[in-house]
């Protein structure tokens, strides 16, 4: 990444998407729209002292709507480039707000709220798509019970959870759990501020409010406005309080879930959204179940396949591996349902198809392998570059010449093309780039091109 | 002179097509639609099979 950002040879235009492509191979003229960051990207130097200074909280796409960022944020901690955004939906100035905090915090006076969409236009010889894939949307499966369920999450929000830069710091902590901490600190924000308020009138009448407030429900100071009023106030203290109290209890059980699940094939090989195998989640169920154990050596991990599909260099050894070394059961099985039993665990319904009997089982959280989907807004770019999709709306390639587009001097690399793993995303990508640079070099070249 | 290549996507894939590219001597164009390069790779703690780290 960090290679990316400093080749002289790279010019990176982060924050811009496509407007408009004409010409043909070997020249094409392209409209690029950079979109407004409201700040400016030759003065910000990344320190982020505007983000730690900005009132607003935005769930952190990146961490999978996981934690919050601010509305002036860089994308990721180690993002290239480093240049902060300005999130235009939800901060205070842009929205007719008095604010501008962030423009009185920084230092290098980048920030400025009048900056606009700027349009480039740009001569290339070859275009190479390596758009992605966006991850499909479990809640479409409604026997899963992802979002009504907290401790079922998916894949790459488990990924979050597992990384020591994540919202979690690498702690298995449920979402469930975290939930009640989160409500156990605004409950403690509340109860400070009431408390404040009990203080002056404590100091005022010189006596505590419980002993006050006893007394008081006892009939005493029946006439007296003023004590009603902090009668009043400390009963609503009590309110916050009270439930707090439970909360914090109930908090002191709570440890990192340690019995895992994980369930294969969401959305893929499914007939009801996408029949084809996406290829990686088996691997990827294996590696997170392993990296989990590797956090909390006494994790335990169910997969739950139809088949585990380890194919691929070394893929196979890392199965036995998982098995072996890190307590990763393999289950041959179908999951037909998730429901919710005490502590907000999760509870796995399924065929255990060797031993052909439906069974149930309990998890502290439940990790879906949400399958490989074609990127949203992709048919509105495949039209703009003029090329065809497939009939899952991924780019149509053909099995001799699997980087070429529909379109002369148009190639693709990575999930855009189909689901892959890294492996093979590095793998296309370095062969789009010689086929591009065909082009870029030699265009007498591609007007022949040798099939094998 | 060679011809500039745009690449679409600064994900893995669109990383890597571009230092290819960039290492040729191609002036390469790399465009994302976030505000940093990295895509979902960048969201992964680890890569499989080795356990090495994906940033």
């Amino acid at each position: 990444m960090l290679d990316v950002g400093r080749h002289p040879n790279i010019e990176l235009l982060a924050y811009t998407e496509v407007e408009k492509v004409e010409g043909e191979a070997e020249n094409f003229k392209v409209t690029l729209r950079r979109k407004a960051r409201y700040v400016e990207e030759d003065r910000c130097t990344g320190c982020g002292a505007c983000a730690e200074k900005c009132p607003t909280a935005v769930p952190d796409a990146f961490n999978e709507g996981l934690g919050y960022r601010s509305a002036i944020y860089s994308y990721f901690a180690q993002g290239i480039p480093s240049t902060h955004t300005i999130d235009p939906d939800h901060c205070r100035q842009l929205n007719g707000k008095k604010c501008g905090i962030c423009a009185k915090t920084c230092q290098a006076e980048a920030i400025n709220f009048e900056q606009k969409d700027r349009i480039i236009e740009l001569n290339v010889g070859a275009i190479i798509i390596a758009a992605g894939y966006d991850i499909f949307d479990p809640s479409l499966i409604p026997e899963y019970r992802y979002r009504e369920i907290a401790n079922v999450v998916t894949a790459i929000e488990f990924e979050r959870l597992l990384s020591a830069s994540g919202p979690t710091g690498g702690h298995m902590d449920r979402p469930s759990d975290r939930a009640v901490e989160a409500e156990i600190e605004a409950l403690e924000k509340k109860a400070k501020k009431s408390q404040k308020a009990l203080d002056k009138l404590e100091k005022k009448f010189d006596e505590p409010s419980a002993a006050f407030y006893r007394k008081y429900q006892a009939g005493e100071y029946k006439d007296d406005e003023d004590r009603k009023k902090w009668a009043d106030k400390y009963a609503a203290h009590l309110t916050v309080t009270e439930p707090l109290e439970e909360l914090k209890k109930k908090a002191e059980a709570f440890t990192v879930a340690k019995r895992l699940a994980f369930i294969q094939c969401v959305g893929s090989r499914d007939f009801r959204f996408y029949p084809f195998c996406s290829g990686y989640c088996c691997m990827h169920s294996i590696k997170e179940a392993m990296i989990a154990q590797e956090h909390v050596p006494e994790t335990t991990s169910t997969i739950f396949g139809m088949d585990i599909r380890a194919v691929g260099k070394g893929f196979e050894e890392y199965k036995i591996r998982g098995g072996n070394n890190s307590n990763i059961t393999y289950v041959r099985g179908r999951v037909a349902e998730i429901t919710e039993g005490p502590d907000n665990n999760p509870v796995v319904i399924y065929e255990d198809t060797r031993e052909r009997k439906v069974k149930r089982q309990e998890f502290d959280m439940v990790v879906l392998a949400t399958a490989c989907a074609p990127i949203k807004g992709i048919a509105g770019l495949a039209k703009t570059l003029g090329i065809e999709l497939d009939n899952y709306n991924f780019i149509k390639t053909s099995p001799l010449s699997p980087v070429d587009t529909t379109t002369p001097g148009i190639f693709v690399c990575g999930c855009a093309e189909s689901p892959m793993d890294v492996p093979e995303s590095v793998a296309q990508a370095s062969s789009a780039a010689e086929r591009a640079a065909e082009i870029a070099f030699q265009p007498e070249l591609e007007k022949e091109k040798a099939v094998a | 002179m060679s011809k500039d290549i745009l690449v679409i996507g600064g994900g893995i894939a669109g990383m890597q097509s571009s230092l290819d590219l960039a290492d040729m001597g191609i002036k390469v164009h790399l465009i994302e639609k976030l505000p940093s390069i990295g895509g979902k790779m960048a969201q992964l703690d680890k890569t499989f099979p080795t356990n090495d780290c994906a940033i």
